[in-house]
């Protein structure tokens, strides 16, 4: 027998809006977009704009790239892993060739050596533990989930303690960035990479089709892969760069860490010339960072239109743990591989470089690790 | 948990603007690549010069 208990709807949640925090989002986004173009920054302005329209697509699409992975490497389930790709297709159509052809704009590079190798690693590990990558820690924190903001908190410690580890890694060697374009021109370079992501994408679906698993993506994928795509097309053409969402992570922490009383005038990473202006100026004038704002904001919009927001409950203590642990490899391992799904992964394939491909064997190998640990935090292997 | 949200959300755009405020901004935003000898979008340089 069971008891069933009405109760009024909570004020301010009628029909499904959660109108304190929809119009908290909206008013905080409106601000930041001011406080840009007060200085003159409409290229700011599109980005925060830009992040705010990818949380809105990451949230309804529920577009996740971990558990796409976990699904795959657990059940052999293709769709989601495939809608990932769709994204860096529709991405590289425009960052291959703009890339090489505009001295206005650059693409997603990095070295290849054991820096990229144990940084991608971990934060596969990390991101099975945490159920989040970057963009799925920032898009589901914003959009109400405690545990992902506990996960988000630790993301942003681990990454201060990835940018003093990261000098040590590069300095046990690595080859130079590898761009497709560099070697084919910008419409070879193009070409390869669409062929690289068909041929990965017969890899996984020849995978999947021998475990008799799924491997088409849903329609919900592939309109949102699309979607996301196009829009990191727009967050490229207004920040120069391809998306990337991690950097921001560790300048807030060091900005932090700074206010808290730590020096890191003595650290060789916020002693190079990027790292360094990031720490000393407004975090308003770093892209990732802008980005980022907008894509909270923008899922918290978006979560808030529809139901009560933040109404869940606290999950279990260990989930709350694994939530931590997993944002505090994430961190970690997003600096020393030079960024998550979204710049490393996204970006770096999306550009032709080498290193993005490197990055996603390493994440998937971690990934397969990282869901064996999971039973351990009471959560499950799929 | 709509409580912590309130305050973590507070807290955090008071912290952005804030820093926004206090801080320089010279001029449009930028990324670690745009700096001379990048070679990650972290900044970092490159193992061979």
């Amino acid at each position: 027998m069971s008891t069933v208990t009405l109760s009024a709807p909570k004020a301010g949640a009628a029909n499904g809006i959660d109108y304190l925090f929809l119009s908290a989002a909206m008013i905080a986004t409106a601000i930041l977009v001011a406080l840009v173009l007060l200085d003159g920054q409409t290229a700011s302005a599109g980005l925060i704009l830009g992040g705010f329209a990818l949380g809105v697509a990451f949230l309804k699409a529920e577009f996740s790239y971990t558990a796409s992975w976990r699904r795959f490497i657990a059940r052999g389930e293709a769709g989601g892993l495939l809608g990932g790709l769709i994204v860096i297709a529709v991405a590289a159509l425009a960052v291959v060739p703009v890339a090489a052809l505009s001295k206005n704009f650059g693409g997603a590079i990095a070295p290849i050596g054991p820096s990229l190798l144990v940084g991608s690693f971990v934060f596969g590990i990390g991101m099975q533990l945490a159920n989040g990558c970057g963009s799925g820690t920032l898009y589901t924190a914003g959009g109400g989930s405690g545990r992902m903001l506990i996960a988000l908190a630790f993301f942003v410690i681990g990454s201060v303690f990835g940018s003093l580890s990261l000098p040590g890694f590069l300095a046990l060697g690595g080859i130079n960035p590898i761009l497709a374009s560099d070697y084919l021109g910008p419409w070879g370079g193009l070409a390869a990479t669409l062929a690289s992501l068909v041929v990965v994408a017969a890899i996984v679906v020849a995978i999947a089709r021998k475990r008799g698993a799924n491997y088409k993506p849903s329609r919900t994928y592939i309109v949102g892969g699309v979607i996301i795509g196009l829009l990191c097309i727009a967050v490229f053409a207004a920040g120069g760069h391809p998306w990337s969402v991690t950097f921001g992570y560790t300048v807030w922490g060091a900005k932090i860490f700074n206010a808290l009383g730590f020096d890191f005038s003595h650290a060789e990473f916020w002693q190079w010339p990027g790292p360094k202006h990031a720490l000393s100026e407004s975090v308003l004038s770093d892209t990732s960072s802008l980005t980022d704002f907008g894509m909270v904001f923008g899922a918290m919009a978006a979560a808030a239109a529809t139901k009560r927001f933040a109404a869940t409950a606290w999950p279990p203590f260990k989930s709350l743990l694994a939530a931590a642990i997993g944002g505090l490899l994430c961190g970690w391992g997003a600096r020393l591989g030079f960024g998550c799904n979204i710049g490393a992964f996204i970006g770096g394939v999306a550009s032709g470089s080498v290193h993005g491909w490197i990055w996603f064997v390493c994440a998937m190998a971690g990934s397969f690790v990282g869901i064996q640990f999971r039973p351990l935090f009471g959560l499950s292997k799929d | 948990m709509r409580k912590v949200y309130m305050i973590v959300v507070l807290v955090g755009f008071v912290a952005i603007v804030g820093n926004h405020l206090i801080s320089p901004s010279t001029g449009r935003a930028v990324s670690p690549e745009d700096f001379a000898g990048a070679c990650a979008p972290c900044g970092a340089p490159c193992p061979v010069k």
